[in-house]
């Protein structure tokens, strides 16, 4: 997994890279990278106005904003929408520098198309902590996009997009545009830039009473140079950065006409429907098929026994079903048809116990661990457990394809569209340039749509047929052909010095760690740390899931601390307060969390608080569960959180992710595993992988802390990754019992 | 100036897109029905059948997707959409047993085949503000055919 791309020397780019395109190397935190962000000579207008720009009147201002004749500002976002709402936010920090008219702004999904690459999500992954300072050239062409174009860039995920895209990106677009306008002004009234304003997309100019709206100088502004630097709102001068917006998708979510990925078609063409079954195991081939029956049933067009997967085509997709349902297959023989859950979970633990206390693949590794362990006054261990996981979006995966004439179109809801226009060239047979993408918003994404197989599949099955193919997968299909968040062992020791602090601590489980930090607590001020990861062998295709390695790295390390905590015979905040004496934002992060729950209040008979911290994807949250332990199975009444993002472009929609972020992370720690019986796995649709109900939801609160404006943290993921630990330490709280292998509810059976 | 090496963790975290091997081609294919073929089924109907009759089976067969929502028996019950029975002719809104939106029954929409059409290709569209949410019908044909069945159940 550590894949490392070369890039080739800029210098030897002649004629493309010109020397002040360097001025802005920098320096990566940690000081292993060193990445210049280049400007490419020229503004790319030209070669992307046919592609988005289309309407009459349009005028392209630069690849991330355009501006119509009806002066309605279109922000042009290379990120999906999935229900997170980021690209609304990206739009509103656009808009912002730009002095939009927010009820004048548009949001459109960039084609996938290689000059449209999150190059600043990339950055953020790339070069973790990068800053480029006064010199650095704040555009948003150049040497990222190169490299995000070799790594197939325009990803959503990693809780990136605002403090990404937004921030080194869209504003800077932003602001650009804005300048280029100004410009335009300026020489058109023959008058000096200084003295022209911007609001609400208008420009005006006092002294002569001259005022027009942006549209007026759209064509001329595309003409200028792109400015080399546009100057930046401070904090203090933001309109709509860090206001309760509303979202521009929501509308047409409410009102029905949001168009998703299971909803595309081709204009006025009649569409066949596919269904699927692969091969059950990773790995496995069919060996036969006997389709008998199915030939004959109703609606039925075409039976495929593609090698990984059977396919049926027909009229209407519970035509396909009904018949696919009919044909029995037989698959060739694995290395892994005997495998159950517990046999790998015996392998991980033997390889555990090999890297021992010391052995196994070091991730950080500070003062004398092992000898101050030794000299402790009181030593505590334990080992946890967590399940694979299942993304279980709401709208299964699906693909609509067209292959014809040597020419491919995909209809599909994607976080990475240029990666699926690849998948699609590879199904269909053609060059990626013959793929045409349809995007859509995507009915839940969560990691899942990283991974482009379906849509392989159904330019595979639309090549092979000939038909235009609605390709969807049943929910059996999506809930046992996952690529799985990935089952781990934890196993920690810590010690306690006389005065019950931790000095002491030693962490090896299984998981490579994604991102690097998920395990690590350098926060935490703990003078002697190890941590280790043991290497095994995976029976699952493995995905990142909501929140990636924090998810299972959260539940590991909170419960350890909370466990620590008690066996220092402390108060688990206090003895957190003590750990976080040197990170005054975690801390207050913490505090804040603990005020608003009324921690150490009394509660019921019967009730338990829990708390807990993660630091993830440059974000901090704490949250309190509240559990009631009174009717056999765990109830989490109440969960209040407390985050700190650097600063909240939009609050609503920081708040809106925390909410969603714990309800998914309840879900998984109350209900959920995928456990694997004869190499296959056995769940297979929302009786034996539960969603969290409404009935079941905790009231939730949120508390927002700007503890860094310049220092955005990601919002989709970090809510998530404390809910599980500050659940199963409020049922610690409540009852005594201690939780250390998820899901809960298989302790209350 | 040093290489840069680029540790790529986004493609560690999501997995590549599988190495550019050539497209795999069916093991097995049984084809009942070509694109452009009419279907077998269909080519036996016609061979007994008149053809407005068989644009009516069609239009009865397609509307199995809309039965989901609307019930077609006289008399039968409304579901999450208005009985369809007796549909053309009939001015929107107006069918009784069924809640409709104010912005249905304002619409002044008298249900002829050609506006039956207009609406299934994108009912929102027509009727700004109508519940029907879902069940847009994409294909002409389709809804050619469908538009047949409901006309031939007026009469």
């Amino acid at each position: 997994m550590n894949d490392t791309v070369e890039v080739e020397k800029p210098a030897k780019k002649k004629g493309k890279w010109t020397r002040r395109a360097f001025i802005g190397a920098g320096v990566a935190a940690g000081g292993a990278l060193v990445v210049g962000v280049a400007v490419r000579p020229g503004n790319p207008v030209d070669s992307l106005k046919d592609i988005v720009a289309g309407g009459q009147g349009e005028e392209l201002i630069n690849s991330w904003v355009k501006i119509g004749a009806d002066n309605v500002i279109t922000a042009i976002v290379p990120h999906c929408e999935m229900g997170q709402g980021a690209n609304s936010t990206i739009a509103q920090m656009l808009a912002d520098e730009m002095d939009a008219d927010w009820e004048k702004v548009r949001v459109m999904d960039a084609p996938a198309d290689g000059n449209y690459v999150s190059k600043d999500a990339l950055r953020v992954f790339a070069a973790p902590g990068f800053k480029g300072g006064e010199t650095m050239e704040p555009t948003y062409d150049g040497l990222f996009t190169q490299i995000s174009k070799l790594a197939g860039g325009y990803v959503t995920g990693g809780s990136s997009s605002v403090r990404s895209t937004g921030q080194n990106g869209m504003r800077i677009a932003g602001a650009a545009a804005k300048e280029m306008l100004v410009a335009a002004a300026a020489a058109e009234w023959s008058v000096p830039a200084a003295e022209i304003t911007t609001d609400k997309s208008m420009l005006a100019h006092a002294k002569s009473g001259k005022s027009e709206p942006f549209a007026k100088f759209a064509a001329a502004a595309a003409t200028q140079e792109l400015p080399r630097a546009p100057k930046l709102k401070t904090s203090k001068e933001y309109k709509l950065m860090g206001r309760p917006m509303q979202r521009t998708d929501i509308p047409a979510k409410v009102n029905g006409t949001a168009n998703f990925g299971i909803d595309g078609a081709p204009e006025g063409q009649a569409l066949k429907y596919a269904a699927v079954k692969a091969a059950p195991i990773v790995g496995s081939r069919v060996k036969s098929m006997d389709a008998a029956t199915a030939k004959g049933m109703p609606g039925v067009l075409q039976i495929l026994n593609m090698g990984d997967f059977v396919a049926v085509v027909a009229d209407g997709y519970w035509q396909a079903q009904q018949a696919l349902n009919s044909i029995k297959t037989s698959y060739e023989k694995t290395d892994i048809d005997a495998l159950n859950s517990n046999k790998m979970f015996a392998n991980f633990g033997k390889a555990l116990d090999e890297a021992g206390d010391d052995g196994g693949d070091s991730k950080a590794s500070e003062g004398d661990v092992l000898g101050v362990m030794e000299g402790a006054a009181k030593k505590v261990e334990a080992e946890y457990r967590v399940p694979f996981l299942a993304h279980a979006t709401m709208e299964p995966m699906n693909c609509t394809a067209w292959v014809r004439d040597g020419k491919c179109d995909i209809w599909t809801g994607t976080q990475v569209p240029l990666w699926a226009r690849s998948a699609a060239a590879e199904g269909a047979g053609v060059g990626d340039d013959d793929v045409t993408m349809h995007s859509a918003f995507l009915g839940g994404g969560f990691g899942r749509r990283l991974e482009p197989d379906y849509v392989t599949q159904a330019a595979r099955v639309a090549k092979a047929t000939g038909y235009p193919v609605k390709l969807i997968w049943s929910r059996e299909e999506d809930t046992a052909h996952d690529h799985y968040r990935p089952a781990d062992i934890s196993r920690f020791k810590g010690g306690l010095d006389k005065e019950g602090k931790l000095t002491s601590w030693n962490n090896v489980h299984c998981s490579t760690d994604e991102p690097a930090e998920s395990p690590l607590v350098e926060f935490y001020d703990i003078p002697n740390v190890s941590v280790r990861n043991a290497e095994v062998e995976w029976p699952l295709k493995l995905g990142a899931w909501r929140s990636v390695g924090h998810s299972q790295h959260g539940f590991f390390v909170e419960s350890f601390v909370d466990e620590a905590a008690h066996a220092a015979g402390k108060d688990p905040v206090e003895f957190r307060r003590e750990l976080l004496a040197k990170s005054p934002r975690h801390l207050n992060v913490l505090n804040g969390a603990a005020k608003m729950a009324g921690w150490g209040s009394e509660l019921p008979e019967g009730h338990g608080r829990g708390i807990a911290l993660v630091r993830s994807f440059n974000s901090i949250v704490a949250e309190v569960a509240e559990v009631d332990m009174t009717k056999g199975m765990p109830r989490v009444t109440k969960v209040f959180c407390c985050v700190d993002a650097g600063f909240a472009m939009n609050p609503d929609g920081l708040s809106a992710q925390m909410e969603s972020g714990i309800v998914y992370g309840l879900t998984a720690a109350l209900y959920d595993e995928i456990t694997l019986k004869d190499g296959a796995v056995q769940q297979s649709n929302f009786h034996d992988y539960r969603m969290m109900r409404m009935d079941d939801a905790p009231d939730i609160a949120v508390q927002i802390i700007n503890g860094a404006p310049d220092n955005l943290g990601g919002a989709g993921e970090p809510g998530l990754p404390p809910a599980a630990p500050a659940l199963a330490n409020a049922i610690f709280a409540a009852s005594g019992k201690r939780i250390r292998e998820l899901p809960i509810a298989k302790h209350f059976a | 100036m040093r290489n840069i090496a680029l540790p790529v963790l986004l493609a560690a975290s999501v997995g590549l897109v599988s190495c550019g091997s050539a497209p795999e081609e069916p093991i097995e294919q049984i084809i009942v029905s070509e694109p452009g073929g009419a279907a077998a089924g269909v080519k036996q109907a016609a061979a007994t059948a008149p053809a407005a009759d068989d644009l009516v089976s069609q239009g009865k067969a397609a509307f199995a997707v809309c039965a989901a929502c609307h019930s077609i028996e006289a008399g039968a019950a409304a579901g999450p959409g208005p009985n369809l029975n007796g549909v053309i002719g009939r001015k929107a809104g107006t069918a009784e047993g069924f809640g409709f939106t104010d912005a249905m029954k304002a619409s002044g929409v008298t249900w002829t085949e050609a506006e039956l059409d207009s609406f299934m290709t994108d009912p929102a569209a027509k009727v700004a503000g109508t519940s029907m949410t879902a069940g847009a019908v994409n294909d002409p044909e389709a809804r050619k055919a469908i538009t047949a069945y409901l006309a031939s159940l007026t009469q």
